[in-house]
């Protein structure tokens, strides 16, 4: 019983982490046309507490996206510098998109296995209830 | 009756197995978009039930006792490796949801027993 609790534990961290990721990525979908704007990558991570490893997942620390800023022509605009140009964001829509959808496959993966985990512990329950 | 004791040991060692590797999975499918994170599972209950009576003492009169220790199995998890993706990973969901699936299916096999065997218990002893 206390291993199906801790199962599902682990599979909240699992859920937690992957809603974090799909947070940054419509950040930087919202962002996508913000002059200057790097995008946001973060990373996944054991969590470790005592210097053991729980099994459990988290998120990294943030970092931006060192790849080139778009340069975009515009002489009309403010940011424009001698040439005409502004530096745009280096936002990929594509691959924005392509990471929400594997945060979403992720994280049904794990509701699945936190709802089957429930269900066995459940189960357990019904046996003493009889 | 004795034997239907062993029975519900082996019910409870099978169920305990099952939810240990509900466990292993889940760590590895909440780890499946970390980088290096390797895919691990258990071997089979009746992998580890054949290897831990293997080591019973012999009987060679009928007075001696003998027991199977099915409650002290403990399996070691080992590295199960799948497709490699390029930042390490091994875990694949696909296979993770076919051992998701197994684990539910032994485990209502041995609540199953478990259920059964304390219902005939009770019959034994008169009641409904």
């Amino acid at each position: 019983m206390a291993g199906l609790i801790e199962t599902m534990g682990i599979s909240a961290s699992g859920m937690s982490s992957q809603s974090e990721r799909l947070r940054h990525v419509s950040e930087n979908v919202a962002n996508a046309d913000t002059p200057g704007y790097r995008r946001k990558i973060i990373s996944f991570e054991a969590a470790v507490k005592d210097g053991e490893s729980t099994g459990k997942v988290q998120t990294g620390s943030v970092k931006l996206d060192p790849s080139v800023l778009e340069r975009v022509f515009d002489p009309a605009h403010p940011l424009a510098d001698d040439s005409g140009h502004y530096d745009g964001s280096n936002v990929d829509l594509v691959l924005e998109l392509a990471d929400a959808r594997e945060a979403q496959r992720s994280y049904e993966a794990n509701l699945k296995l936190f709802d089957q985990a429930r269900q066995m512990s459940t189960k357990l329950l019904e046996l003493l209830r009889r | 009756m004795f034997e239907q004791l062993e029975l519900l040991r082996l019910a409870d060692a099978m169920a305990r197995h099952a939810s240990d590797r509900q466990s292993v999975i889940a760590r590895n499918v909440a780890n499946a978009d970390t980088p290096g994170y390797r895919s691990r599972d258990l071997p089979d209950f009746s992998e580890i039930y054949s290897a831990s009576s293997a080591k019973e003492m012999r009987a060679t009169r009928s007075g001696h006792l003998s027991e199977t220790n099915v409650q002290s199995i403990e399996a070691s998890s080992f590295d199960a490796p799948g497709a490699t993706s390029p930042n390490g990973n091994t875990v694949s969901l696909e296979v993770e949801m076919v051992r998701a699936a197994e684990v539910r299916q032994s485990y209502d096999i041995a609540l199953g027993v478990y259920s059964t065997s304390l219902d005939m218990l009770r019959s034994a002893l008169g009641r409904r």
